[in-house]
């Protein structure tokens, strides 16, 4: 968004500025600014910056904070704009009001997006700031402005030398103009942009005083723990609750339409007496699911999907003679995203409203799903968000909040409902499974002539339902909303319209091959899908870069000067991919036995390439070493965009090498870290980041660091071993693979 | 039940098996400790119980009965930090930072018995506290600078 847009759009939203909640006529923007500064002092001229009396600068994040260290960034952002040092800076959670809706209509977080879309933005409102304050120091002082300069959180006039700092000038600066353009600082000014700063947020984190979602307690908060069924979506017939009320501390134990809620005024009571109810369950969602069955169905499909991407004539190229024939199916499992934090969230009903406090990622879709299920409009839904422990795409939706909800609404005080690790992981929600289909052509020059991509996989879009619902414009009467997204999810489920991620990092590789063709065909089921780090990139880097590596040995060729010959020549695909072939010595033999593999990727508007040295030792898959490079653009905080391609690769390859949900007879198989396990300190590689010096806008940095590294870790083990393992998780694959060799590994 | 919490006298009443985790958060209001799989499979909900690093979610408050805690919240007096948590800053070690409590008390107690703990044994006595963020080799690095620091101190 430019910055003229963006300042029209605050500026039009007017009432919602002032002390964070809408006042109806309350006169224009500046107006607002003026009272309020006469009321409390502060200065604050848009939805993000308030200047407090005693200096200290307030930025209203409307972004989440789960790791990724978008309130670094932001702080960064508006501390270099604002000439302030970045321990002025203090960054709170904005709750849900209409302005914050900056991201796909939604106040949101995921998509990689916080740095993108604020990069501007962000900098014009602490801009714009700094201009008001260097304005108010210029009219006291009766000097020109150009003489004035912002520094420190002081305002100078150094002909004079004179100074003020921002904390005795906020009265003033509000009664200036709010600035149209305010002057942003050329890259070459920057002072902390482009730096590794301190993450803002350790020091909370590391002496336990950050507050996370089951941290937060409120006046008459009571706790919940809910008992879920066997099987997603299974409401109970009966239960039993007579000993367990009895016990300790116990205010009401009911059946609703998730499970079972047991209240108590400590979440400890509420634990220890369910383990005394006992609960019939009626049947759920996804009765008789089995996740191998749709797997060996799936494996046997021979329709062709529908297409989303027809380059030339693949289908034609593949029967010709005289091609090299590469054929080979990948196959990627359900995932939990498992982030260490469990879902929780608290809600307080009061009568047509609701407040919640909640670690998500998008205030407006806790809105839609707490507002549906209480029958409540949309924006009678205050959200209040708070420090989270991992989100990954889980938290961006509100299926827990609604829980929550249900529950709070019957009880008639606030409830915090913290879910076990148990329903957790066993809830839905999951990334989709997928099986793909790929067909290459080599042609005589050693080249790739054609290739045709066929995915299946569970759409995401059918389960946008509430998520969608956070999108589409409040001034649309509900019914029409249900109906046009019911009509959409609709679309998506019959393939009329192809599922939006379903073929992402397929249909748009930069690959130079004149016969592309990208087929899609929905897998359906009953069991509720959401966005997983990298969402359809995850599965589809791993089909693709495993592909492109085993036409590469086809055509006898090295792997890594095969992508590159496929790649625009002189582009940032090729500069990345040249990048890490030279971090990792690529050529040069990996030293102990140890093998590489090399991935590249685009996702995000980013580009990563990694190599991986990996070897197999008793029948163990050992990773010694990660090479990975980033071109994220401008990287406002380089070593905190390292950080990102550090735990992408640790959670990409947990879940590459040991991670899958399997489902038997409608029954989640996986509940905890025993069956779900994680890379743990010993058995994660070292990671070695280059994060590319650009001058492009920031894209990018939260995910494309975790397509690329299941490709290439299965690329180390075939060169490693000359054994191609092509489903994940790979540890099974491989055990799959020694088994029906008969032998041992 | 009477124990000592971050060196100050407590006298709790709640039944025996409710577990030392759940005691800490809900009855002395120290949320510091976290809950994150109730099975000591993931390592945050680590404290120390007589020095030694022990998973709260697992134990039963009747277990501690007469003995000392240390939380989070008491591993350093008043507003200092422990050399573990300035070198995490240092490193930028923390992202979500829900492990990281656990991970600072699992390090602390490691530190206790070997100033300076090899790359392996830092391993092994880590192993048991996931990190979904993938933080390890951060921690490592700041474990091996807090040894430093607390060397430098003496």
């Amino acid at each position: 968004m430019d910055r003229r847009s963006f300042l029209r759009a605050t500026l039009v939203a007017g009432g919602g500025l002032c002390l964070g909640f809408h006042l109806p006529g309350c006169g224009g923007r500046q107006k607002q600014m003026r009272d309020l500064a006469k009321q409390t002092g502060d200065l604050r001229p848009n939805m993000y910056i308030t200047v407090k009396p005693n200096g200290r600068i307030e930025l209203a994040c409307n972004k989440a904070e789960m790791g990724q260290g978008t309130t670094t960034g932001y702080c960064m952002l508006v501390a270099e704009e604002l000439e302030v040092p970045l321990d002025q800076v203090d960054c709170r959670f904005a709750d849900s009001q209409p302005e914050y809706r900056t991201s796909f209509g939604m106040h949101q977080t995921g998509g990689s997006t916080s740095i993108l879309e604020a990069y501007i933005p962000l900098r014009v409102a602490a801009a714009s700031a700094r201009e008001m304050l260097v304005a108010a120091a210029a009219t006291t002082w009766s000097v020109p402005r150009a003489q004035c300069t912002a520094e420190a959180g002081q305002v100078k006039h150094a002909a004079s030398g004179r100074a003020l700092p921002y904390g005795q000038l906020t009265v003033d600066a509000a009664q200036q103009d709010i600035p149209d353009e305010p002057a942003l600082k050329e890259p070459g000014q920057f002072k902390l942009v482009g730096k590794s700063s301190r993450r803002v947020d350790s020091r909370a984190k590391v002496d336990g005083t950050a507050p996370f979602g089951m941290d937060v307690s409120v006046p008459g908060m009571v706790r919940a723990y809910v008992i879920h069924g066997p099987v997603y979506g299974a409401r109970p017939t009966s239960i039993n609750a007579d000993r367990a009320k009895a016990m300790p501390g116990i205010i009401d134990i009911f059946a609703f339409e998730w499970g079972v809620a047991v209240v108590a005024d400590k979440y400890w009571q509420a634990k220890r007496a369910a383990g005394a109810v006992e609960v019939e369950w009626g049947k759920g969602h996804v009765e008789g699911l089995d996740s191998d069955a749709m797997k060996r169905q799936v494996r046997a499909w021979t329709i062709p999907g529908r297409s989303v991407r027809n380059d030339g004539d693949a289908e034609d190229v593949l029967k010709k003679t005289g091609m090299k024939v590469v054929e080979a199916a990948y196959e990627a499992p359900y995932l939990a995203h498992a982030p260490m934090e469990p879902m929780n969230c608290t809600v307080a009903v009061n009568g047509d409203t609701a407040e919640v406090w909640v670690p998500a990622q998008s205030p407006s879709v806790i809105q839609a799903f707490v507002g549906d299920v209480l029958g409540i409009p949309h924006e009678d839904v205050l959200v209040h968000i708070t420090y989270m422990g991992g989100g990954f795409g889980r938290r961006g939706s509100g299926d827990y909040a609604a829980q929550a909800a249900l529950i709070a609404k019957r009880v008639g005080r606030p409830v915090q409902m913290i879910w076990s690790r148990e329903s957790d992981m066993t809830q839905a929600f999951y990334r989709p499974l997928s099986t793909i289909f790929m067909r290459g052509a080599v042609d005589d020059n050693g080249g790739v002539a054609a290739m045709r991509y066929h995915s299946l996989s569970q759409p995401i879009s059918m389960h946008l339902f509430e998520f969608l619902g956070a999108t589409t414009p409040r001034w649309m009467p509900g019914a029409w909303k249900r109906s046009l997204i019911r009509s959409a999810m609709g679309m998506f489920g019959s393939n009329s319209v192809p599922d939006l991620f379903a073929a992402e990092g397929a249909q748009d590789t930069p690959y130079r091959i004149k016969n592309v063709r990208v087929e899609y065909t929905p897998i359906n089921s009953e069991l509720p899908m959401c966005f997983w780090r990298s969402v359809g990139h995850s599965y589809n880097a791993f089909a693709i870069e495993s592909f492109v590596d085993e036409m590469a040995h086809a055509a006898g060729q090295d792997p890594y000067r095969f992508r590159r010959q496929m790649l625009e020549p002189d582009s940032r695909e090729m500069r990345v991919l040249d990048a890490v072939a030279k971090l990792s010595s690529w050529g040069q033999a990996a030293p102990d036995g140890y093998a590489r593999g090399i991935a590249r990727h685009t996702s995000f508007f980013s580009e990563a390439a990694q190599v991986i040295e990996a070897k197999v030792v008793d029948g163990r898959i050992d990773i010694r070493r990660v090479y990975c490079v980033i071109d994220c653009g401008v990287a406002v905080n380089p070593d905190l965009v390292a950080a990102q391609m550090e735990s992408s690769i640790v959670y990409g390859l947990s879940a590459a090498l040991r991670q899958e949900i399997t489902i038997e007879n409608g029954v989640v198989q996986q509940d905890n870290f025993d069956s779900f396990p994680a890379l743990r300190m010993h058995d994660s590689p070292e990671i070695i980041v280059e994060v590319l010096p650009s001058d492009n806008k920031p894209t990018g940095a939260g995910e494309p660091g975790l397509p690329p590294a299941a490709p290439a870790l299965a690329n180390a083990i075939f060169a490693a071993t000359g054994v191609r393992l092509r489903a994940m998780p790979l540890e099974k694959a491989w055990a799959a693979h020694q088994a029906s060799k008969g032998g041992a590994s | 039940m009477k124990f000592k919490v971050n060196g100050q006298a407590r006298d709790i009443d709640v039944p025996g098996d409710v577990e030392l985790l759940w005691v800490l958060r809900e009855e002395l209001g120290l949320t510091g400790t976290k809950f994150g799989c109730g099975k000591a499979l993931c390592g945050a909900c680590t404290v120390h119980v007589d020095g030694e690093a022990r998973r709260s979610c697992v134990t039963p408050v009747a277990e501690v009965e007469g003995k000392e805690i240390t939380t989070i919240e008491g591993l350093a007096p008043g507003d200092e930090l422990h050399p573990l948590q300035q070198a995490w800053i240092e490193e930028n070690t923390p992202q979500c930072g829900y492990c990281q409590t656990g991970q600072i008390m699992t390090a602390a107690s490691l530190l206790r018995v070997k100033a300076k703990p090899t790359d392996a044994e830092i391993d092994a006595a880590m192993s048991g506290n996931l990190c979904r963020c993938g933080t390890y080799q951060r921690i490592r690095k700041a474990i091996h600078r807090a040894a430093t620091l607390s060397e430098e101190a003496k």
